[in-house]
């Protein structure tokens, strides 16, 4: 027995065991999930099957055999019960949701059997305190992914702002005509930000804080400081440093290290250039087209005449052509102000060497 | 003019001279306040990107209070500054300006004879009236400087009014003009003006109003000489050398 025991121990079993196990889910499990899914949609496939809830709404109880089967988890595998966790058998128990939205409502939790990291990060995103103060057509995962029909939410990249937009329709409208939309709708271009560039993804906040306030010119110079990225379209990767460097950007800077929760009405990025609806400066119809330049200078500066626009010097380096007064200025005082400070010090340092040579020289001669 | 001689050994009598009146010892006294409030209230927000600024500035009430300070001390330099050229455009009609602090050619000379006097090029000290050239070229410097700074101040505190003639390009300028200057002349400050009448020698005389015997041989002889009719050089019945 001894012998037999040191030969083959219970672990080297054990793994074996598990290892077969394992190695059978692999090849079995996509066809056991065919065989469920084809076993449920024996009923389910058929067109006419609903049923009505309390509230009187028809929850239609047909699953297209085309949708489920293009859904990527039906690609991976995963089996109808996998998420309709309380139905194992026909006769199915009986629900009791008082609506289609109690319904959703109650199953998207079954997500966050599998995806308990994003589910988690929904709770602290602006969608989920709408639900929280009673609106129950905040949206949960299913709103956005689908549910027997999800895909990866990214594929084409313009998925993601067209999902927002279901909801969000005047902001898509505006997003659609930007700069920003219109490359990535029609050009499909990568690097345009879509809406969770900006709004963060399962924890959207609220953009309307005074912290997001302050930190919005950084949520812009994550493209607009990147010279890689900027030199692709022959843009400006020092907009962001120059706008430091301004009266704007200093005050939005002192806020966002000192007083990130206290209001501030000092111009971010998109107080200028528009939010959602951001256009090429030299489009006329962008807020910061030389044309429309006082008006957008007025909403903050009312009782600005037009000189005003010549104040700002715009996100450029000092230049002689563009900002004349301000070059002429620089260059007196890159020369002024050493020759008066080593003037001055050269000159008060030979006077304390020379009184001080005296009276050495003085106090030897007594 | 004799100086009276001291009954005991152990008493020293200074004789001063006459140096500023009180109406120029009060300018130089608001001038200082003025200034002085000015730096204060006028770098933290320059350097308000630093930290210790921040800690200054501490919350959006207090960087406007110490807006406020700024502008009433503005306002006080400015009518110092009406006051000021007003008296001398009042004396020059009566032809009464005194030109004591006009450049003269001779201050060049003073300045070159003070160069190789500093350089060990020669021995002898230049001898200079009531104000001498460091006296002048601290007035000036700092009669234009504060030029500067009320212009472009003004400029920064009502820009859209000045921008309704002048262009806009204005504002970023004075801006500049404005926190360097403010920069350069508090260190031309320090550097020159407090070197000459903090260790050099201790001047008080615009605050007393009077210069003793002493520094007045020493720094002032030709005014000395002019005031009491001695020779500056220290006489065999003259104080200690």
């Amino acid at each position: 027995m001894g012998k037999h025991k040191a030969k083959f121990p219970l672990p080297f079993w054990s793994l074996w065991a598990v290892l077969v196990f394992a190695a059978g889910l692999f090849i079995a499990q996509p066809a056991a999930a065919q065989e469920t899914s084809q076993y449920c949609l024996g009923c389910h496939g058929n067109p006419e099957l609903n049923m009505t809830l309390p509230d009187g709404g028809v929850l239609s109880l047909n699953i297209s055999d085309d949708v489920l089967h293009n859904s990527i988890h039906a690609q991976a595998g995963i089996e109808c019960s996998a998420c309709h966790t309380d139905i194992q058998t026909y006769p199915h128990p009986e629900i009791d949701y008082g609506s289609k939205r109690d319904l959703s409502r109650a199953y998207y939790l079954t997500c966050r059997r599998c995806h308990s990291l994003n589910y988690e990060k929904t709770l602290d995103s602006m969608h989920a305190q709408a639900a929280e103060q009673g609106n129950l057509n905040a949206p949960i995962c299913t709103d956005c992914h689908g549910a027997h029909d999800v895909q990866k939410p990214d594929e084409p990249r313009s998925r993601i702002s067209t999902t927002c937009g279901q909801c969000h329709s005047e902001i898509i409208e505006a997003y659609k005509d930007s700069v920003h939309g219109g490359a990535l709708i029609q050009e499909d271009n990568p690097d345009v930000p879509v809406c969770t560039d900006c709004h963060g993804v399962h924890n959207i906040q609220d953009p309307r804080t005074e912290q997001f306030r302050v930190a919005q010119p950084d949520l812009c110079a994550r493209c607009h400081a990147d010279a890689e990225l900027m030199s692709k379209y022959g843009l400006p990767a020092n907009v962001y440093s120059i706008y430091q460097l301004s009266w704007h950007g200093v005050d939005v800077a002192v806020y966002k290290s000192r007083w990130p929760t206290i209001w501030h009405d000092s111009a971010v990025c998109s107080d200028c250039h528009g939010v959602h609806n951001i256009r090429k400066t030299s489009d006329p119809a962008s807020s910061v087209n030389q044309q429309n330049l006082l008006g957008t200078c007025q909403k903050c500066h009312p009782t600005a005449g037009p000189n005003w626009v010549g104040a700002w010097t715009g996100h450029h380096e000092v230049s002689l052509e563009r900002t004349p007064l301000v070059f002429y200025t620089q260059a007196f005082y890159s020369s002024f102000t050493p020759v008066v400070l080593w003037a001055s010090i050269i000159y008060v340092v030979l006077q304390i060497i020379r009184s001080t040579v005296d009276r050495v020289r003085r106090s030897l001669s007594k | 003019m004799s100086v009276p001689q001291p009954v005991d050994k152990s008493v020293s009598i200074i004789r001063t001279l006459p140096r500023f009146t009180l109406g120029q010892r009060w300018e130089h006294l608001v001038l200082l306040v003025s200034v002085a409030g000015l730096l204060i209230t006028g770098l933290p927000q320059k350097y308000r990107a630093a930290a210790w600024s921040q800690q200054f500035l501490s919350t959006p009430e207090r960087l406007y209070t110490i807006q406020t300070i700024h502008r009433i001390a503005a306002a006080l330099l400015t009518l110092l500054i009406l006051y000021h050229l007003g008296r001398a455009i009042f004396l020059m009609s009566r032809r009464r300006l005194p030109g004591d602090m006009l450049p003269t050619m001779q201050d060049v000379k003073d300045a070159l004879g003070m160069g190789r006097y500093l350089l060990f090029l020669s021995k002898i000290k230049p001898k200079f009236g009531k104000y001498n050239f460091e006296q002048k070229f601290t007035y000036w410097f700092i009669f234009f400087s504060i030029g500067i700074m009320t212009i472009t101040g003004f400029v920064l505190w009502f820009p859209i009014t000045f921008t309704r003639i002048l262009p806009g390009g204005i504002i970023p300028a004075a801006k500049l003009a404005h926190s360097t200057e403010a920069v350069v002349t508090g260190l031309f400050i320090v550097i020159w003006h407090f070197y000459h009448v903090h260790f050099e020698r201790l001047n008080l005389s615009i605050f007393t109003g009077w210069l003793n015997d002493k520094d007045a041989r020493a720094y002032h002889p030709l005014e000395f000489e002019r005031i009491t009719g001695e020779p500056a050089e220290p006489s065999q019945t003259g104080e200690n050398p």
